[in-house]
């Protein structure tokens, strides 16, 4: 085992341990600071296959931004876990089932998978650099990408059309 | 191309309207103006002319099932504008980004109908989403607007999390985007291809309402303001049912068989279930909301069958439904007592709109001499085509003859029973582009083929 493995297994079951602990967490908050350290893994992760810049965008997006909104909306509810509501037992029941399936079904999917290997680029790939990025970003896909600007744009005219005051 | 780049630009104009006018009916006449722009710019695409000459990388590719399915959405839209931008204008003060919100919609739907790739496909069914969740909760005061609009947001990005999750597998197991480069169903179908395929069906079914995904539907029908759920129930809908069909056409219509038992349960439950439901609601807004999931029911046949049939089926079915159903709804809305009891004597006091609704009724029940009859025609003969399942078909036909039940429900409340007068006030306009819109409807179940044609193109 060298150096890359051993970062690759930390990483992996650091990302599987925290995004377990986001769930099982009592306290929101606490989820909340599980799901950046599984941010942190999964920007590990990016920064082992070269991506050294979809891993800042990683984290000053996921990590940063959305991450203190998600605290100020807890926070702002007042969310803790004497006032959680009481889930009907069959509900919790049925949900466990429907999960399990699914993720048994996921897991007998990714035991034999048909993965593309040849697609996955290593450490020496270059498509996470920022200059090849920019390059596919605004040749092959420079039309998804400016149409995602009717996206964004729509989003932003609901959010005002939302808050504004009538 | 260029509907989608006209109608994003109209979404800025409309935005920008709402700033410089302070006449609240100015953004009505715009959006007008701009849907009759959009149709002239869909029928010069259709007849070759291209106002911008773009390299897409095959991710979109406008074909003429596309573009005729476009041209009978922006005439829904239109009639939709007519028939009920004023009451539009009444839900709240920004009359003006909500025709925006309309236009950015329009985008998205011009998207979903030529897509090529999965990324078109996302973008597509995001840009129709979101504004929808918003348009939902128009109505701030209400909570009942509230809880259609937080409802609707949590069941649509969490759909939108299955597909994403079912095209990130789809990605893993054959390393394109591309529909067609998937190549699915030529080499053996793995499990992870077979989960991705699944998640999309989920997820498209959430968004078209199939059962067993269709609980966000009547509560978020229900309570969004109602000129928002005509617009939901009708147009959004059958976007979404063009990039179902798209989808599962052009990337697994070679593994068709494996998935196509699956999908004729999904369909018949869709119909059993959202007929029977129907049945019993007491408010019509409830029961049109029912029945939009019935309709679906049908509209989901032409995705089972997946032949040129069920294609036709589908484009017949997006007119034949949808004109009715705005045309229903265009009245419903300037009634105050939403139930039954409220057509009361009806055709007494309004003999004009009462027959009028009631040629929008017998479309939707599919009776003959209405579009909705060749519609509900075609979709039986495209499963029947199909021939892999015939119990579907009797299960469809079975299910027809349920919806006449409360349908002519309104029909006999209208005309059969005594009824106080419901006060309503319509203008001659309205009155004049309701009853072209039955004609439409009647030409559409007398001759179909004037639109069909359109397709051979």
């Amino acid at each position: 085992m060298n150096i890359t493995e051993i970062l690759f297994w930390f990483l992996t079951a650091l990302a599987i341990l925290s995004a377990l602990m986001v769930v099982f967490s009592r306290n929101p908050v606490h989820s909340v600071l599980w799901l950046i350290l599984v941010f942190f893994a999964i920007s590990g992760h990016y920064i082992m296959l070269n991506a050294q810049f979809l891993a800042i965008v990683n984290l000053i997006v996921y990590a940063g931004a959305i991450m203190v909104l998600f605290l100020f909306v807890i926070m702002l509810m007042n969310m803790n876990s004497d006032s959680e509501p009481q889930k009907n037992k069959w509900l919790k029941m049925a949900g466990t089932v429907a999960g399990g399936s699914l993720l048994l079904i996921l897991v007998a999917a990714l035991k034999n998978s048909e993965v593309q290997y040849q697609k996955v680029e290593g450490a020496q790939g270059t498509i996470g650099l920022i200059h090849n990025l920019g390059k596919t970003l605004f040749t092959d896909y420079v039309v998804p990408f400016e149409i995602s600007s009717v996206l964004f744009l729509s989003a932003m005219v609901g959010a005002v059309v939302i808050g504004k005051k009538d | 191309m260029n509907v989608i780049i006209l109608s994003a630009i109209l979404g800025v104009i409309m935005m920008y309207t709402g700033v410089m006018s302070k006449n609240k009916s100015t953004a009505r006449y715009v959006a007008t103006a701009g849907i009759l722009a959009l149709i002239g710019a869909n029928w010069l695409e259709f007849a070759g002319v291209n106002f911008f000459n773009i390299d897409t990388r095959g991710m979109l590719e406008f074909t003429s099932f596309g573009l005729v399915f476009n041209l009978i959405i922006l005439v829904c839209t239109l009639v939709y504008f007519l028939l009920s931008g004023k009451d539009l204008e009444e839900v709240g003060a920004n009359a003006a980004d909500y025709f925006a919100l309309i236009f950015f919609i329009l985008t998205g739907i011009a998207i979903v109908s030529a897509f090529k790739t999965m990324l078109m496909l996302f973008i597509g069914i995001e840009i129709i989403s979101i504004p929808l969740y918003i348009l939902a909760g128009s109505d701030k005061k209400n909570l009942r607007s509230n809880e259609a609009a937080l409802k609707y947001f949590l069941m649509g990005s969490f759909s939108t999390g299955l597909m994403l999750m079912g095209i990130a597998l789809l990605y893993g197991a054959t390393g394109t985007f591309y529909t067609d480069g998937m190549y699915l169903g030529l080499g053996n179908i793995t499990v992870m291809k077979m989960a991705g395929l699944v998640l999309l069906m989920i997820s498209l079914g959430f968004k078209v309402s199939a059962v067993p995904f269709h609980f966000w539907t009547p509560d978020v029908y229900d309570g969004s303001p109602t000129v928002f759920t005509s617009f939901m129930a009708t147009i959004v809908k059958a976007a979404f049912f063009i990039a179902f069909l798209l989808l599962f056409e052009n990337a697994f219509g070679r593994m068709h068989s494996e998935w196509q038992f699956a999908m004729a349960l999904i369909t018949a439950a869709t119909l059993i279930i959202g007929n029977i439901t129907a049945v019993f609601q007491q408010s019509v807004k409830r029961m049109l909301a029912y029945s939009s999931i019935a309709q679906a029911g049908f509209m989901l046949l032409a995705i089972f069958a997946l032949n040129n049939i069920g294609k036709q089926g589908l484009i017949l079915y997006t007119a034949a439904y949808s004109l009715p159903t705005i045309g229903i709804f265009a009245v419903l809305m300037r009634m105050k007592d939403y139930t039954y009891e409220g057509f009361n004597g009806f055709a007494k006091h309004q003999p004009l709109l009462a027959a009028l609704l009631a040629v929008f009724l017998f479309s939707l029940a599919g009776i003959p001499l209405t579009g909705g009859f060749f519609a509900k025609y075609y979709m039986l003969v495209a499963a029947m085509k199909n021939g892999a399942m015939f119990w579907l078909v009797i299960i469809g036909v079975c299910c027809a003859a349920i919806s006449v039940y409360y349908y002519f429900r309104i029909i006999q409340a209208m005309y059969f029973r005594e009824g106080a007068d419901p006060g309503i006030q319509v203008s001659e306009g309205f009155k004049t582009v309701l009853v072209l819109t039955a004609v439409l409807v009647i030409i559409l179940g007398v001759h179909p083929d004037w639109l069909l044609h359109l397709l051979d193109n």
